[in-house]
Protein backbone atom coordinates (compact mmCIF):
# COMPACT_ATOMS: atom_id res chain seq x y z
CA UNK A 1 0.00 0.00 0.00
CA UNK A 2 1.76 3.58 -1.20
CA UNK A 3 1.29 6.81 1.65
CA UNK A 4 -1.06 8.11 -1.09
CA UNK A 5 -3.60 5.02 -0.38
CA UNK A 6 -2.89 5.32 3.67
CA UNK A 7 -3.58 8.16 4.07
CA UNK A 8 -6.78 8.11 2.01
CA UNK A 9 -8.45 4.84 4.25
CA UNK A 10 -6.47 4.74 7.86
CA UNK A 11 -8.94 2.35 8.76
CA UNK A 12 -7.68 -0.38 6.25
CA UNK A 13 -3.81 0.84 6.49
CA UNK A 14 -4.26 0.59 10.48
CA UNK A 15 -5.21 -3.29 10.02
CA UNK A 16 -2.68 -4.57 6.70
CA UNK A 17 -1.26 -7.73 7.46
CA UNK A 18 2.01 -7.66 9.08
CA UNK A 19 4.11 -8.09 6.46
CA UNK A 20 2.35 -6.09 4.18
CA UNK A 21 2.28 -3.28 6.59
CA UNK A 22 5.91 -3.20 7.43
CA UNK A 23 7.03 -3.27 3.51
CA UNK A 24 4.25 -0.07 3.27
CA UNK A 25 6.12 1.69 6.16
CA UNK A 26 10.17 0.50 5.17
CA UNK A 27 9.09 1.53 1.51
CA UNK A 28 7.18 5.53 2.55
CA UNK A 29 10.12 5.57 4.53
CA UNK A 30 13.03 4.80 2.93
CA UNK A 31 11.32 7.35 0.55
CA UNK A 32 10.87 10.25 2.35
CA UNK A 33 14.54 9.44 3.61
CA UNK A 34 15.84 9.21 -0.06
CA UNK A 35 14.20 13.13 -0.87
CA UNK A 36 15.80 14.39 2.49
CA UNK A 37 19.63 13.34 2.07
CA UNK A 38 19.29 14.40 -1.68
CA UNK A 39 17.91 17.79 -0.81
CA UNK A 40 19.38 18.83 2.42
CA UNK A 41 22.86 19.82 2.54
CA UNK A 42 22.89 19.46 6.38
CA UNK A 43 21.39 16.08 6.84
CA UNK A 44 22.92 14.82 3.42
CA UNK A 45 26.21 15.61 5.74
CA UNK A 46 24.84 12.86 8.34
CA UNK A 47 23.87 10.25 5.93
CA UNK A 48 27.50 10.83 4.59
CA UNK A 49 29.10 10.56 8.25
CA UNK A 50 26.80 7.38 8.77
CA UNK A 51 27.87 6.23 5.30
CA UNK A 52 24.19 4.94 4.87
CA UNK A 53 21.83 5.91 1.65
CA UNK A 54 18.59 5.08 0.15
CA UNK A 55 19.44 1.90 -0.95
CA UNK A 56 20.71 0.12 2.53
CA UNK A 57 17.32 0.47 3.35
CA UNK A 58 15.25 -2.68 2.37
CA UNK A 59 13.52 -3.88 5.58
CA UNK A 60 12.36 -2.94 9.23
CA UNK A 61 15.31 -3.87 10.25
CA UNK A 62 17.33 -1.48 8.25
CA UNK A 63 15.09 1.61 9.20
CA UNK A 64 17.81 1.97 12.74
CA UNK A 65 19.95 3.15 10.26
CA UNK A 66 18.60 6.81 9.48
CA UNK A 67 20.25 8.99 10.77
CA UNK A 68 18.66 10.63 13.36
CA UNK A 69 17.57 14.78 14.52
CA UNK A 70 17.89 15.29 18.48
CA UNK A 71 14.84 17.06 18.84
CA UNK A 72 16.95 19.42 21.14
CA UNK A 73 17.73 20.96 17.33
CA UNK A 74 14.59 22.49 17.14
CA UNK A 75 15.23 25.00 20.09
CA UNK A 76 18.29 26.21 18.32
CA UNK A 77 18.36 29.67 16.97
CA UNK A 78 19.94 28.39 13.48
CA UNK A 79 17.52 25.74 13.25
CA UNK A 80 16.89 27.15 9.39
CA UNK A 81 19.79 23.90 8.96
CA UNK A 82 17.29 21.28 9.41
CA UNK A 83 14.91 22.79 6.41
CA UNK A 84 14.49 20.48 3.43
CA UNK A 85 11.97 22.76 1.86
CA UNK A 86 12.60 26.53 1.49
CA UNK A 87 10.73 29.42 3.77
CA UNK A 88 8.59 30.20 0.68
CA UNK A 89 6.85 26.70 0.80
CA UNK A 90 6.32 26.79 4.81
CA UNK A 91 2.80 27.23 5.65
CA UNK A 92 2.79 26.19 9.11
CA UNK A 93 5.31 27.22 12.59
CA UNK A 94 4.10 24.58 15.25
CA UNK A 95 5.51 25.55 19.06
CA UNK A 96 5.34 24.25 22.21
CA UNK A 97 7.44 25.47 25.26
CA UNK A 98 8.48 23.75 28.39
CA UNK A 99 9.52 24.68 31.24
CA UNK A 100 12.68 26.30 30.17
CA UNK A 101 10.93 28.69 28.39
CA UNK A 102 12.78 28.60 25.07
CA UNK A 103 10.25 27.15 22.35
CA UNK A 104 10.98 24.24 20.03
CA UNK A 105 9.13 25.57 16.74
CA UNK A 106 8.46 22.80 13.77
CA UNK A 107 8.01 24.37 10.45
CA UNK A 108 5.43 22.53 8.14
CA UNK A 109 5.61 23.47 4.04
CA UNK A 110 2.21 22.63 1.99
CA UNK A 111 2.67 19.12 0.97
CA UNK A 112 3.57 18.07 5.11
CA UNK A 113 0.68 20.03 6.16
CA UNK A 114 -1.91 18.34 3.74
CA UNK A 115 -0.68 14.80 4.71
CA UNK A 116 -0.93 15.49 8.48
CA UNK A 117 -4.12 17.09 8.33
CA UNK A 118 -5.71 13.90 6.12
CA UNK A 119 -3.87 11.30 8.74
CA UNK A 120 -5.55 13.25 11.63
CA UNK A 121 -9.10 13.32 10.37
CA UNK A 122 -8.50 9.71 9.43
CA UNK A 123 -7.30 8.74 12.63
CA UNK A 124 -10.03 10.68 14.29
CA UNK A 125 -13.01 8.65 12.15
CA UNK A 126 -11.22 5.38 12.56
CA UNK A 127 -10.15 5.80 16.59
CA UNK A 128 -13.43 7.65 17.98
CA UNK A 129 -15.89 7.31 14.93
CA UNK A 130 -17.42 10.63 15.47
CA UNK A 131 -19.42 12.30 13.04
CA UNK A 132 -21.44 14.45 15.08
CA UNK A 133 -22.57 15.40 18.79
CA UNK A 134 -21.14 18.23 20.92
CA UNK A 135 -17.20 18.84 22.09
CA UNK A 136 -16.46 20.42 24.93
CA UNK A 137 -12.71 21.74 24.73
CA UNK A 138 -10.51 22.07 28.17
CA UNK A 139 -8.33 24.09 26.42
CA UNK A 140 -8.24 27.64 24.49
CA UNK A 141 -8.61 27.84 21.11
CA UNK A 142 -6.74 27.98 18.24
CA UNK A 143 -7.71 31.58 17.90
CA UNK A 144 -5.96 32.37 21.62
CA UNK A 145 -2.83 30.18 20.60
CA UNK A 146 -2.54 29.52 17.16
CA UNK A 147 0.83 27.87 16.72
CA UNK A 148 0.98 25.71 19.85
CA UNK A 149 0.69 21.66 18.64
CA UNK A 150 -1.85 20.58 21.25
CA UNK A 151 -4.23 23.06 20.38
CA UNK A 152 -3.98 22.52 16.65
CA UNK A 153 -3.91 19.06 16.94
CA UNK A 154 -7.42 19.12 19.20
CA UNK A 155 -8.81 21.97 16.81
CA UNK A 156 -8.82 19.77 13.90
CA UNK A 157 -11.51 17.20 16.10
CA UNK A 158 -13.61 20.10 16.03
CA UNK A 159 -14.80 19.97 12.83
CA UNK A 160 -16.54 16.28 13.23
CA UNK A 161 -18.72 17.83 15.77
CA UNK A 162 -22.40 19.47 15.55
CA UNK A 163 -20.99 22.25 18.13
CA UNK A 164 -17.88 22.63 20.32
CA UNK A 165 -16.74 25.26 22.60
CA UNK A 166 -13.41 26.22 24.15
CA UNK A 167 -13.71 27.21 27.56
CA UNK A 168 -10.05 28.28 28.39
CA UNK A 169 -9.83 31.65 27.89
CA UNK A 170 -7.44 34.44 28.72
CA UNK A 171 -5.79 31.70 30.42
CA UNK A 172 -8.64 31.21 32.51
CA UNK A 173 -10.77 27.99 33.12
CA UNK A 174 -13.98 28.07 34.58
CA UNK A 175 -15.37 24.85 35.26
CA UNK A 176 -19.04 26.22 36.56
CA UNK A 177 -18.91 27.12 32.70
CA UNK A 178 -17.71 24.02 31.44
CA UNK A 179 -20.86 21.99 33.57
CA UNK A 180 -23.58 24.32 32.01
CA UNK A 181 -22.38 23.45 28.38
CA UNK A 182 -22.69 20.41 29.40
CA UNK A 183 -26.27 20.85 30.87
CA UNK A 184 -27.18 22.76 27.50
CA UNK A 185 -25.86 19.58 25.38
CA UNK A 186 -27.43 17.07 27.26
CA UNK A 187 -31.04 16.95 25.44
CA UNK A 188 -29.88 17.08 22.34
CA UNK A 189 -26.10 15.96 21.21
CA UNK A 190 -23.76 13.44 22.35
CA UNK A 191 -21.05 15.29 24.84
CA UNK A 192 -17.29 14.54 24.34
CA UNK A 193 -15.00 15.92 26.69
CA UNK A 194 -11.51 16.75 24.87
CA UNK A 195 -8.41 18.45 27.05
CA UNK A 196 -5.21 17.84 28.64
CA UNK A 197 -5.01 15.16 31.49
CA UNK A 198 -4.36 17.97 34.26
CA UNK A 199 -7.40 20.62 32.51
CA UNK A 200 -10.16 17.46 32.80
CA UNK A 201 -8.35 16.82 36.38
CA UNK A 202 -9.70 20.59 37.36
CA UNK A 203 -13.05 19.83 35.99
CA UNK A 204 -12.84 16.51 37.71
CA UNK A 205 -12.04 17.83 40.92
CA UNK A 206 -14.64 20.43 40.54
CA UNK A 207 -17.21 18.22 40.17
CA UNK A 208 -15.44 16.04 43.43
CA UNK A 209 -16.04 19.52 45.38
CA UNK A 210 -19.35 20.24 44.82
CA UNK A 211 -20.56 16.76 44.74
CA UNK A 212 -21.70 16.47 41.34
CA UNK A 213 -21.91 12.84 39.58
CA UNK A 214 -22.94 13.32 35.87
CA UNK A 215 -24.06 10.32 33.47
CA UNK A 216 -22.90 11.80 29.66
CA UNK A 217 -24.18 9.71 26.88
CA UNK A 218 -23.37 5.94 25.81
CA UNK A 219 -21.18 7.20 22.98
CA UNK A 220 -19.44 10.04 24.74
CA UNK A 221 -15.54 10.16 24.89
CA UNK A 222 -12.58 12.02 27.00
CA UNK A 223 -9.76 12.35 24.86
CA UNK A 224 -6.56 13.67 25.92
CA UNK A 225 -3.36 14.78 25.02
CA UNK A 226 -0.12 16.87 26.55
CA UNK A 227 0.99 14.59 28.96
CA UNK A 228 0.69 13.15 32.50
CA UNK A 229 3.32 15.44 34.20
CA UNK A 230 2.15 18.91 35.91
CA UNK A 231 4.77 21.71 35.70
CA UNK A 232 5.30 21.28 39.14
CA UNK A 233 6.74 17.77 38.09
CA UNK A 234 3.89 15.83 39.99
CA UNK A 235 2.36 13.00 38.06
CA UNK A 236 -1.25 12.51 37.32
CA UNK A 237 -2.74 8.82 37.78
CA UNK A 238 -4.28 7.19 34.94
CA UNK A 239 -5.86 4.48 37.29
CA UNK A 240 -7.25 7.50 39.60
CA UNK A 241 -8.11 9.92 36.08
CA UNK A 242 -10.18 7.11 34.56
CA UNK A 243 -11.84 5.85 38.02
CA UNK A 244 -12.59 9.43 38.82
CA UNK A 245 -13.68 10.08 35.05
CA UNK A 246 -16.40 6.99 35.22
CA UNK A 247 -17.49 8.56 39.15
CA UNK A 248 -18.02 11.81 38.17
CA UNK A 249 -19.12 11.82 34.26
CA UNK A 250 -20.06 8.49 33.70
CA UNK A 251 -18.06 7.56 30.91
CA UNK A 252 -16.37 4.06 31.21
CA UNK A 253 -12.41 3.36 30.88
CA UNK A 254 -12.54 1.98 27.87
CA UNK A 255 -14.25 5.42 26.65
CA UNK A 256 -11.32 7.63 28.16
CA UNK A 257 -8.66 7.99 24.92
CA UNK A 258 -5.18 9.40 25.70
CA UNK A 259 -2.78 10.39 22.40
CA UNK A 260 0.97 10.66 22.23
CA UNK A 261 3.13 12.76 19.95
CA UNK A 262 5.31 15.64 19.98
CA UNK A 263 5.17 18.63 18.10
CA UNK A 264 8.27 18.15 16.00
CA UNK A 265 6.75 14.76 14.82
CA UNK A 266 3.78 14.07 12.61
CA UNK A 267 2.94 10.97 14.24
CA UNK A 268 0.53 10.72 16.64
CA UNK A 269 -0.51 7.50 18.05
CA UNK A 270 -3.94 7.11 19.29
CA UNK A 271 -5.33 5.20 21.65
CA UNK A 272 -7.86 2.52 21.33
CA UNK A 273 -10.60 0.69 23.10
CA UNK A 274 -7.69 -1.38 25.00
CA UNK A 275 -5.85 1.64 25.95
CA UNK A 276 -2.72 0.34 23.37
CA UNK A 277 -1.37 3.97 21.44
CA UNK A 278 -1.30 2.34 17.99
CA UNK A 279 1.94 3.96 15.65
CA UNK A 280 0.47 4.84 12.49
CA UNK A 281 1.78 2.83 9.48
CA UNK A 282 3.25 5.64 8.09
CA UNK A 283 5.84 6.09 10.89
CA UNK A 284 7.95 3.76 12.73
CA UNK A 285 9.30 4.15 16.33
CA UNK A 286 12.54 2.99 17.27
CA UNK A 287 13.49 2.32 20.68
CA UNK A 288 16.94 3.36 21.71
CA UNK A 289 19.24 2.18 24.20
CA UNK A 290 19.80 5.31 26.83
CA UNK A 291 23.62 4.76 26.71
CA UNK A 292 24.08 4.79 23.76
CA UNK A 293 21.50 5.89 21.52
CA UNK A 294 22.96 4.45 17.99
CA UNK A 295 21.84 0.85 19.46
CA UNK A 296 18.28 0.15 18.80
CA UNK A 297 16.58 -2.28 21.90
CA UNK A 298 13.97 -5.46 20.52
CA UNK A 299 10.25 -4.66 21.73
CA UNK A 300 9.52 -4.90 25.10
CA UNK A 301 12.58 -2.96 26.01
CA UNK A 302 12.84 0.59 27.65
CA UNK A 303 14.75 3.30 26.18
CA UNK A 304 14.50 6.57 24.15
CA UNK A 305 12.00 6.94 22.07
CA UNK A 306 13.13 7.97 18.41
CA UNK A 307 10.53 8.46 16.09
CA UNK A 308 10.58 8.04 11.78
CA UNK A 309 7.83 9.84 9.95
CA UNK A 310 7.21 9.86 6.38
CA UNK A 311 5.03 12.48 5.97
CA UNK A 312 7.33 15.46 6.34
CA UNK A 313 8.62 16.97 3.42
CA UNK A 314 9.79 20.56 5.35
CA UNK A 315 12.29 18.38 7.18
CA UNK A 316 13.73 15.21 7.82
CA UNK A 317 11.47 13.83 10.41
CA UNK A 318 13.54 11.43 11.85
CA UNK A 319 13.62 12.46 15.14
CA UNK A 320 15.58 11.35 18.35
CA UNK A 321 13.02 12.49 21.17
CA UNK A 322 13.83 13.35 24.70
CA UNK A 323 11.52 10.68 25.70
CA UNK A 324 11.74 7.41 27.38
CA UNK A 325 9.61 4.19 26.58
CA UNK A 326 8.59 1.23 24.80
CA UNK A 327 7.30 -0.13 22.23
CA UNK A 328 4.86 -3.46 21.61
CA UNK A 329 4.18 -5.57 18.63
CA UNK A 330 2.23 -7.97 19.61
CA UNK A 331 -1.19 -8.20 17.68
CA UNK A 332 -3.90 -6.15 19.92
CA UNK A 333 -7.54 -7.19 20.88
CA UNK A 334 -8.83 -4.08 18.36
CA UNK A 335 -7.81 -5.81 15.02
CA UNK A 336 -5.22 -3.19 14.00
CA UNK A 337 -1.31 -3.82 13.02
CA UNK A 338 2.39 -3.39 13.95
CA UNK A 339 3.25 -1.26 17.03
CA UNK A 340 1.68 0.57 19.86
CA UNK A 341 3.93 3.16 21.58
CA UNK A 342 3.63 3.65 25.73
CA UNK A 343 5.47 6.52 27.36
CA UNK A 344 6.90 5.98 30.38
CA UNK A 345 9.38 9.36 31.28
CA UNK A 346 11.27 12.19 30.57
CA UNK A 347 14.74 11.41 29.72
CA UNK A 348 17.11 12.53 32.78
CA UNK A 349 18.05 16.10 32.65
CA UNK A 350 15.32 16.71 29.94
CA UNK A 351 13.10 19.73 30.86
CA UNK A 352 9.24 19.37 30.84
CA UNK A 353 8.56 20.68 27.63
CA UNK A 354 5.15 20.39 26.14
CA UNK A 355 1.98 22.53 25.33
CA UNK A 356 0.15 21.34 28.43
CA UNK A 357 2.56 22.00 30.95
CA UNK A 358 3.19 25.71 29.57
CA UNK A 359 -0.64 26.11 29.27
CA UNK A 360 -0.62 24.98 33.00
CA UNK A 361 2.06 26.74 34.31
CA UNK A 362 0.79 30.06 32.80
CA UNK A 363 -2.45 29.42 34.07
CA UNK A 364 -1.58 28.96 37.20
CA UNK A 365 0.65 32.22 37.25
CA UNK A 366 -2.42 34.20 36.27
CA UNK A 367 -4.36 32.90 39.49
CA UNK A 368 -1.67 33.84 41.45
CA UNK A 369 -1.65 36.86 40.11
CA UNK A 370 -5.74 37.42 40.54
CA UNK A 371 -5.81 36.04 43.68
CA UNK A 372 -2.84 38.68 45.19
CA UNK A 373 -4.66 41.76 43.54
CA UNK A 374 -5.48 44.19 45.79
CA UNK A 375 -8.81 45.05 45.65
CA UNK A 376 -9.80 48.72 44.49
CA UNK A 377 -11.43 50.69 47.26
CA UNK A 378 -15.22 50.66 47.63
CA UNK A 379 -16.53 54.04 46.12
CA UNK A 380 -17.32 56.46 48.30
CA UNK A 381 -21.55 56.81 48.55
CA UNK A 382 -22.69 59.65 50.10
CA UNK A 383 -24.91 58.87 52.68
CA UNK B 1 3.56 38.85 -1.76
CA UNK B 2 3.96 35.26 -0.46
CA UNK B 3 3.71 34.64 3.06
CA UNK B 4 7.31 35.36 4.01
CA UNK B 5 8.80 38.55 2.22
CA UNK B 6 12.13 38.10 0.73
CA UNK B 7 13.42 39.84 3.32
CA UNK B 8 12.34 37.54 5.73
CA UNK B 9 13.17 34.66 3.84
CA UNK B 10 16.67 36.20 3.01
CA UNK B 11 17.44 37.34 6.95
CA UNK B 12 16.07 33.67 8.09
CA UNK B 13 18.17 31.72 5.99
CA UNK B 14 21.43 33.79 5.86
CA UNK B 15 21.42 35.36 9.87
CA UNK B 16 23.77 37.95 10.23
CA UNK B 17 25.66 39.34 13.56
CA UNK B 18 24.12 35.77 15.22
CA UNK B 19 25.86 35.48 18.72
CA UNK B 20 26.61 37.60 21.86
CA UNK B 21 29.24 40.16 22.28
CA UNK B 22 31.91 39.54 25.21
CA UNK B 23 31.50 41.99 27.99
CA UNK B 24 29.11 44.15 26.13
CA UNK B 25 28.09 48.05 26.88
CA UNK B 26 24.51 46.99 27.26
CA UNK B 27 22.20 43.89 26.42
CA UNK B 28 18.44 44.14 25.89
CA UNK B 29 16.35 41.23 26.06
CA UNK B 30 12.58 41.24 25.06
CA UNK B 31 10.03 38.05 25.20
CA UNK B 32 6.64 36.99 24.55
CA UNK B 33 5.39 34.48 27.53
CA UNK B 34 2.63 32.74 25.64
CA UNK B 35 4.36 31.68 22.40
CA UNK B 36 8.30 32.18 23.53
CA UNK B 37 9.30 34.16 20.81
CA UNK B 38 12.67 35.59 22.57
CA UNK B 39 15.06 38.56 21.05
CA UNK B 40 18.30 39.28 23.15
CA UNK B 41 20.80 41.73 21.55
CA UNK B 42 24.00 42.84 22.90
CA UNK B 43 26.33 45.93 21.78
CA UNK B 44 29.33 47.94 21.99
CA UNK B 45 28.82 51.33 21.81
CA UNK B 46 31.06 54.33 21.40
CA UNK B 47 30.04 57.50 21.95
CA UNK B 48 26.51 57.29 21.35
CA UNK B 49 26.72 55.02 18.16
CA UNK B 50 26.47 50.98 17.99
CA UNK B 51 29.75 50.14 16.65
CA UNK B 52 29.29 46.55 17.04
CA UNK B 53 26.15 43.94 17.93
CA UNK B 54 25.20 40.67 18.23
CA UNK B 55 21.81 38.88 18.88
CA UNK B 56 20.45 35.38 20.34
CA UNK B 57 16.55 34.56 18.84
CA UNK B 58 14.26 32.27 19.62
CA UNK B 59 10.85 31.58 18.06
CA UNK B 60 9.13 31.68 14.62
CA UNK B 61 11.08 32.29 11.21
CA UNK B 62 9.61 36.06 11.36
CA UNK B 63 11.51 36.37 14.92
CA UNK B 64 14.64 35.26 13.74
CA UNK B 65 14.50 37.24 10.49
CA UNK B 66 13.81 40.32 12.86
CA UNK B 67 16.63 39.87 14.70
CA UNK B 68 18.90 39.52 12.38
CA UNK B 69 17.63 42.79 10.22
CA UNK B 70 17.77 44.94 13.08
CA UNK B 71 21.31 44.47 14.19
CA UNK B 72 22.33 44.77 11.06
CA UNK B 73 20.15 47.91 10.46
CA UNK B 74 21.17 48.76 14.34
CA UNK B 75 25.32 48.50 13.25
CA UNK B 76 26.41 52.15 12.70
CA UNK B 77 23.64 53.74 13.82
CA UNK B 78 23.67 56.73 16.66
CA UNK B 79 21.31 55.52 19.72
CA UNK B 80 19.15 58.92 19.45
CA UNK B 81 17.96 57.36 15.84
CA UNK B 82 17.09 54.18 17.39
CA UNK B 83 15.20 56.07 20.06
CA UNK B 84 12.59 56.69 16.88
CA UNK B 85 12.03 52.94 16.13
CA UNK B 86 8.70 51.86 16.37
CA UNK B 87 6.73 48.14 15.53
CA UNK B 88 6.19 50.18 11.78
CA UNK B 89 9.71 50.35 11.39
CA UNK B 90 10.50 46.74 12.67
CA UNK B 91 7.57 46.16 9.88
CA UNK B 92 8.77 47.79 7.17
CA UNK B 93 12.80 46.84 7.58
CA UNK B 94 11.53 42.82 7.18
CA UNK B 95 9.46 43.98 3.64
CA UNK B 96 5.96 43.76 5.62
CA UNK B 97 4.81 41.14 7.80
CA UNK B 98 1.74 38.64 7.43
CA UNK B 99 -0.85 39.37 9.84
CA UNK B 100 -0.37 36.57 12.15
CA UNK B 101 3.52 37.71 12.36
CA UNK B 102 3.11 41.32 12.97
CA UNK B 103 3.74 40.54 16.48
CA UNK B 104 6.70 40.14 15.79
CA UNK B 105 7.42 43.88 14.42
CA UNK B 106 6.10 44.73 18.40
CA UNK B 107 8.79 42.59 19.74
CA UNK B 108 11.59 44.12 17.47
CA UNK B 109 10.57 47.88 18.43
CA UNK B 110 10.69 46.99 22.42
CA UNK B 111 13.53 45.14 22.05
CA UNK B 112 15.38 48.56 20.08
CA UNK B 113 13.73 50.86 22.77
CA UNK B 114 14.61 48.74 25.44
CA UNK B 115 18.29 48.68 24.56
CA UNK B 116 18.46 52.84 23.96
CA UNK B 117 16.69 52.97 27.46
CA UNK B 118 19.26 50.38 29.40
CA UNK B 119 22.24 52.11 28.02
CA UNK B 120 21.12 55.41 29.09
CA UNK B 121 20.47 54.09 32.22
CA UNK B 122 23.33 52.01 32.83
CA UNK B 123 21.12 48.51 33.33
CA UNK B 124 21.35 45.33 31.64
CA UNK B 125 18.46 42.37 31.37
CA UNK B 126 19.36 38.99 32.77
CA UNK B 127 16.24 37.83 31.62
CA UNK B 128 13.77 38.39 28.74
CA UNK B 129 11.31 41.38 29.79
CA UNK B 130 7.78 40.42 29.34
CA UNK B 131 6.70 41.82 25.32
CA UNK B 132 3.35 43.66 25.94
Amino acid sequence: MQLAAMLGDAGAAFRLPNAEREAAVVAALRSAFASHAGHNAFYRAQCEAAGVTAADISSVADLARIPLLPVGMFKQPDAHVLMTAPLTDVELEIRSTGTGGVPSVARRDTTTATRVVTALIGQYRDFFGIAKGAGLFLSPSTAETPEMGMVKVFNLLNGLFDDHAYVVRDYAFDPEEALGLLNRWEESMTRHIIGPPFLVGRLLRYLELEDISLKLDPESLVITLGGWKRYTGESISRRDFDEKVERHLGVPAGRVRDMYGMIESNMLAVECEHHRKHVPPWSYISIRDVEDTSIELPAGRTGVIALLDALSTSYPGFILSEDVGEVDSSPCPCGRTGQTVSFRRRLQGAELGCCAVSIEKFLDSQEIVAECEVPAAPARTEA
Amino acid sequence: MGRYSPTVVDHFTNPRNAGELDDPDVRASIGNPVCGDQIMLTAYVDDGTITAIRFRAHGCAAALAAASAISEACHGATLAELGTWDASRVDSLLGGLAPDQRHVAALGGHVVSRLVSNHREGVNDDAPLVCS
